[in-house]
């Protein structure tokens, strides 16, 4: 027997987690569209213009830097908010611990036969989601490294208009990519890849948020804009 | 387990490719005293071969003022302060004093090309005339029983002395027993083993000694490595690049004829003053690359005005070489120079992941488990198409099944 049960209003994103998500999106998007062409210039410039008016790659490959950087501000963010966040602290949804293994099944379960099942407190963040962003994340990380290894590439001197630290940093903390994806263009190929990754994980990100805003009907997709969801009372609760 | 360690240890405390072009006066000072020191004793000894740079330089046309600058160009090219001139200049006199046994295994001569066939011997090229090559292969007059013998005699007398310069790679698969030398039918890697032993510094010139290069190419059937792979325990200079640059190897030379030691090198142990920088970076196209001006296809007005060459594959962004400072043929001309994008020749697998006429993101890749070969931007694109698809049959199904399936769970 069915009753109508009121729903509710659960807070899930802070205004400041609200904004790193959609600076994220921006310098996401923003990196995505210049590194394409920094990989292959897909658009030419006017051959009418002299050159010292125009630098299109040049720009291409600030927005790309400045976008890089961005993401990696917010990440250190992010990461502080993983192990302090007051609410629900994400990387305990990470541990492989019963309960999250019974979420995180649940949710794929779910997805897979198109159900609507919810054996477990929906209204918080679950073990899927949870891991689906930590795979973000150390794509993120990956991206970072790979990145920043191209960079100082450039800066064979060993200066910079920071100072000798910055380069040395560089060199100590993403020179083992180097070994491990095979030299100068190994580290290419994988970053361009890892763009794609991205990509992918972003697409399949929006599908899942937007089906089960549809399927569970708790909202979900409302989140990243009010950072609130929706869903039903409990039983006990109503 | 502890040899993971040093693996690991080795991997993040590698010498990284920072260039460090000033150490201060108190490091040139003693430098420079061990410098001299070094040098009167090279001169206290008598010479491995008769020939006089000087007198060789003049039948080719060269004064001492043309000398004179050679000497401080070679002089900045191994990053040393201009008062170095005058050291550099002796120490160029006296290369005749360093024996040199040159080995090649598999490999094209294109280095001793390099250093012979050029348009018209040039001084670097002389200079590394009056070294005392006490054995090579291709030039030596001699041959068969009487070339072996003089090697013989080469590693008996010089033992602990003498440079042992490589060229080619050395076959250790299947390949290992087709490549054989002399009448005994001495592998490769026995010969350049036996050889590297008593040498003073191993000196491995062009891709093919360094990396493997072109033998080592994709799906290398004869096992091709470089030397570094083979010899341990001696030290090894790199002068990679398809042929190595002969002011390259001159620059080694004389560096361990003025200081007795080997330059300074980076993680593929090339020497730094050499393969510090990026050919991008000192490129004079690069002004095109920052605005964005690129040659299209080949013939095209873009290439008639030297616009970059990025999208017809230069690979200049991830090469480390000092062709666009140094050039070839003494400054003559390079091949961006001329037109044609550079294929990354002085890094490992250059034939494999850099020598192709597209930008990085056309290159092909191999999948890990083999086989079909796909651009970087189509095995990207097709997994993302993939899931495109996925995602397509599974909003599909959700579609067609979702209205009949009810909650359950807690309330059900
Ligand atoms: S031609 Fe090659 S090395 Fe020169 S600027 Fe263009 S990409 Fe760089």
């Amino acid at each position: 027997m069915k009753t109508k049960r009121p729903f509710q209003r659960v807070e899930r994103m802070t205004p400041t987690m609200r904004v790193i998500h959609w600076v994220n999106v921006v310098a996401v998007v923003a990196a995505v569209v210049t590194g394409l062409y920094i990989a292959h210039p897909y658009y030419q410039t006017f051959m009418a213009d002299p050159a010292v008016d125009k630098y299109v790659m040049a720009w291409n490959r600030l927005v790309h830097l400045f976008a890089a950087i961005t993401v990696d501000i917010t990440s250190i963010w992010i990461a502080y908010m993983y192990a302090s966040g007051d609410r629900h602290k994400p990387w305990m949804k990470l541990i492989p611990s019963k309960n999250n293994a019974v979420e995180f099944f649940e949710v794929v379960l779910n997805i897979f036969t198109f159900n609507r099942r919810k054996k477990f407190d929906t209204t918080h963040m679950d073990s899927f989601n949870a891991f689906w962003f930590a795979l973000l994340h150390l794509l993120l990380v990956f991206m970072l490294l790979t990145g920043l290894q191209m960079y100082v590439q450039g800066l064979a001197s060993g200066e910079s208009s920071i100072g000798t630290w910055w380069p040395w940093i560089l060199h100590v903390s993403t020179d083992w990519t180097l070994s491990v994806f095979g030299g100068n263009m190994g580290v290419r190929y994988v970053h361009h890849l890892g763009m794609w990754a991205i990509v992918i994980w972003t697409m399949f990100h929006i599908y899942v948020q937007i089906w089960r805003t549809i399927f569970w009907q708790e909202g979900d997709i409302a989140i990243a804009f009010g950072g609130s969801k929706f869903p039903k009372k409990r039983r006990e609760e109503s | 387990m502890s040899e993971r360690r040093e693996a690991a240890v080795k991997l993040f405390t590698a010498a990284n490719a920072t260039v460090d072009t000033n150490r201060g006066e108190t490091y040139y000072t003693d430098l420079y005293r061990r410098c001299e020191a070094r040098l009167s004793e090279l001169r206290a000894m008598a010479p491995q071969s008769r020939i006089n740079l000087h007198e060789v330089l003049q039948d080719d046309g060269f004064d001492r003022r043309d000398f004179m600058k050679w000497a401080s160009a070679t002089t900045a090219m191994l990053m040393l302060p201009s008062s170095f001139t005058p050291l550099v200049a002796e120490a160029a006199e006296l290369m005749n004093r360093v024996p040199v046994i040159w080995i090649e295994l598999q490999d094209c001569a294109g280095n001793s090309e390099a250093l012979l066939r050029s348009d018209g011997p040039k001084i670097d090229e002389i200079v590394l005339d009056i070294i005392s090559l006490e054995f090579h292969e291709t030039l030596m007059a001699p041959s068969g029983h009487q070339a072996e013998k003089q090697l013989e005699e080469a590693l008996e007398h010089f033992k602990g002395k003498y440079l042992l310069f490589v060229e080619g790679a050395i076959p250790v698969g299947v390949g290992k027993d087709w490549c054989t030398i002399g009448a005994s039918g001495e592998t490769f890697e026995d010969h350049l083993l036996r050889l590297s032993k008593d040498a003073a510094a191993v000196v491995a010139v062009g891709s093919c000694a360094t990396f493997g290069g072109v033998p080592a190419a994709a799906p290398n059937p004869t096992g091709a490595v470089g030397v570094m792979d083979v010899v341990k325990g001696k030290p090894i200079i790199n002068i990679p690049a398809c042929p190595a640059n002969p002011a390259n190897m001159v620059g080694v030379v004389l560096h361990f004829v003025l200081t007795g030691q080997i330059p300074e090198l980076d993680s593929l142990l090339r020497p730094k003053f050499a393969f510090g920088y990026r050919i991008h970076d000192n490129c004079e196209r690069r002004a095109h690359f920052d605005a964005g001006e690129f040659v299209e296809e080949w013939g095209d007005v873009g290439a008639q005005n030297n616009f970059c060459l990025y999208k017809m594959g230069c690979k200049g962004p991830m090469t480390f070489n000092n062709c666009s400072i140094v050039r070839y043929n003494e400054g003559v001309n390079w091949p961006i120079g001329v037109g044609r994008g550079c294929i990354g020749c002085s890094e490992p697998d250059f034939w494999d992941k850099y020598a192709y006429e597209r930008p990085m993101a056309d290159a092909n890749i191999k999948a890990p488990f083999g086989g079909v070969e796909k651009s970087v931007d189509e095995f990207g694109l097709g997994m993302l198409a993939a899931t495109a698809v996925g995602i397509g049959i599974h909003a599909a199904a959700s579609a067609l099944i979702g209205k009949k399936s009810t909650e359950c769970g807690e309330e059900s």
